[in-house]
């Protein structure tokens, strides 16, 4: 069961991180969304990789975090494989190695790699921000800054619904068990999906109820049950975060050097490990998740 | 009634790995093919956490669970079905068909029942517990009673050998009450096992033999309801009342303990 499940939500723990408001965090994630989507250059996004996963190690999440990744590993994989052969690229586009009818090219590999990394970088640095903030403080922060309460409730609703929805899916698919569902592939996992939603809607539904029988909406000046604080340390690393991403944002627009993608070359047997590598990868993935679908 | 035990309870101990709960403290019973037992425990004792061993929906921390012999650690919960058919505590827990009739026709169909027998049973099913009118409509959409009925209907279709039955008349009217006492002697008569947890003393005193106390993740007390209800201690302190007329007969401190009124007739007359 807990194989399945990926906790995309608050991961308890007293790290540095936990303790800094929401806020600061999140302008983190906007700037590293920024940053990854104006470059290409494959070693600037692996830097903000690196340190993304410097703040994964500080926030003691690895092991959540590593179960979001394998969510994502075979997106990855197949990215890979179908960026070399049809790049996502502007022509023209130089040739390295042919397989079979597929030519690998030179633009493909680059942009599999650079979009691969970009994943990576928001991924990591989205998940440390999730995993280390409470929703309900997450929720109050960004009523100080002035969010909608509507627009507020809606996203932070947001983000509870996934763990919901995750233990939704494990409670049907344990009841369809325990009527005897045998599990091939995937076809035991989608009989399951209708109920799943099915099981989320009347929820809502039963969340919009008792939401205005306690007064959602009401106009007035609000308090918070939970205390968010907005210290000096809160004010510093909402600077770095700024400062971090503004200077990056300005030497990547303005340094042309840095587009690496006509000079950065990959030699053949590169291209190969890589194409075959993920090829191997991907479908040795197929397998453990049959696997683990069918001993659930 | 052959004394074959068809459930071996061996030193069970549950821990929960979310917030390290024991639920289920070195915990042994053996039950007997054909026995009516009842479970009986204050909320949060373990109950529900011991009747999920029995059909695999939990394997124990320690010890092992034999069912018909058969050790439940290698069978998975779809190969444990066909024997043991657990009626969940809460109906929306165990539902997800999208028609009342597709929830009765779901367990049989995986057993491969063939179809003719699959609309026997499913007809048998909505007469017995009166679904006719619902019969098309979503399960959520029928009130938690009757939605509870069609989880035990859900499961009496499977005709399996262990019936389970968590919790199945809390929260019930007299109507949908009845139909569980129904269900039960209708279970009894058929040499069915049956394993009920209930708060309802009043059903228990009727219709089961033998009467299980849990109390903080231990099995407290082990014997007919007669005796039980008898022992002061156990029942005071897991904060159970048998039922009134039980009570009277233990305050009037002669004669035998009664279960029902007519047992207290009878005494008076006598
Ligand atoms: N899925 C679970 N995860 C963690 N703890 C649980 C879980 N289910 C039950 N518990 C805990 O185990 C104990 C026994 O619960 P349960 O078996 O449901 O009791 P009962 O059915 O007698 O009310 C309780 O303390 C409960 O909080
Ligand atoms: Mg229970």
């Amino acid at each position: 069961m807990q194989g399945i499940a990926v906790p995309i939500s608050v991961v308890p723990g007293n790290s540095p991180i936990h303790r800094i408001n929401p806020i600061p965090k999140m302008v983190w994630v906007l700037g590293i969304l920024v940053i990854s989507f104006i470059t290409r250059n494959p070693v600037i996004l692996g830097g903000v990789f690196l340190l993304g996963l410097l703040f994964v190690t500080i926030a003691q999440i690895w092991p959540s975090y590593l179960r979001v990744v394998m969510v994502l590993f075979p997106i990855s994989l197949t990215l890979i494989l179908l960026q070399s052969i049809a790049p996502a690229f502007p022509q023209p586009w130089t040739p390295i190695v042919a397989v079979g009818p597929f030519t690998i090219w030179q633009e493909g590999i680059y942009s599999g790699l650079s979009l691969l990394l970009r994943i990576m970088c928001m991924t990591t640095f989205a998940m440390v921000m999730i995993m280390t903030s409470h929703p309900s403080d997450i929720f109050a922060s960004m009523q100080k800054v002035g969010l909608p309460y509507t627009m507020n409730f809606i996203l932070t609703m947001t983000l509870q619904l996934i763990p919901i929805l995750q233990s939704e899916f494990n409670t049907v698919l344990k009841a369809q068990k325990s009527r005897g569902l045998k599990g091939t592939g995937f076809a035991a996992i989608l009989p399951s999906m209708v109920p799943v939603f099915v099981g989320a809607i009347e929820r809502v539904q039963q969340l919009s109820i008792s939401l205005e029988s306690r007064a959602f909406g009401s106009s007035g000046q609000k308090t918070s049950y939970r205390q968010v604080q907005f210290g000096f340390k809160d004010a510093l690393v909402l600077a770095a975060g700024a400062l971090f991403s503004g200077a990056m944002t300005y030497w990547l627009l303005v340094d042309k050097t840095l587009d690496w993608s006509r000079t950065l070359t990959f030699s053949p047997a590169f291209a190969l490990i890589l194409f075959f590598g993920a090829g191997i990868g991907f479908l040795l993935f197929i397998a453990f998740a049959l696997r683990l679908v069918l001993t659930a | 009634m052959s004394a074959k035990p068809i459930v071996q309870v061996e030193n069970v101990t549950h821990v929960y790995s979310r917030g390290n709960v024991t639920a289920l403290d070195d915990v042994s019973v053996t039950i007997n093919r054909g026995e009516i037992v009842g479970l009986i425990g204050q909320n949060g004792s373990g109950k529900t956490t011991l009747v999920k061993h029995l059909n695999s929906l939990l394997k124990p921390t320690k010890g092992r669970v034999l069912i018909d012999g058969e050790d439940t650690e290698k069978q998975s919960v779809q190969a444990m079905s066909a024997k043991v058919g657990y009626v969940y505590q809460n109906p929306n827990h165990q539902l997800f068909a999208r028609t009342v009739q597709d929830e009765l026709e779901f367990g049989p169909r995986n057993l491969k029942v063939d179809e003719a027998e699959i609309e026997a049973r499913r007809e048998e099913a909505i007469e017995f517990f009166g679904l006719e009118e619902m019969r098309d409509l979503h399960p959520y959409r029928i009130g938690f009673p009757l939605r509870k009925l069609v989880g035990m209907a859900s499961i009496f279709t499977m005709r399996p050998d262990i019936f389970i039955l968590d919790e199945p008349t809390t929260g019930q009217d007299n109507i949908t009450t009845q139909r569980v006492y129904k269900l039960i002697h209708r279970l009894r008569e058929n040499g069915h096992t049956v394993i009920c947890v209930a708060h309802d003393m009043i059903l228990l005193a009727e219709v089961v033999d033998r009467l299980l106390v849990m109390r903080d993740a231990h099995l407290i007390a082990d014997d007919t309801p007669r005796k039980v209800f008898a022992m002061r201690e156990v029942m005071e302190s897991t904060h159970l009342a048998p039922p009134q007329i039980t009570q009277l007969s233990l305050n009037l401190k002669k004669g035998k303990v009664v279960l029902s009124v007519d047992e207290m007739l009878k005494e008076l007359k006598s």
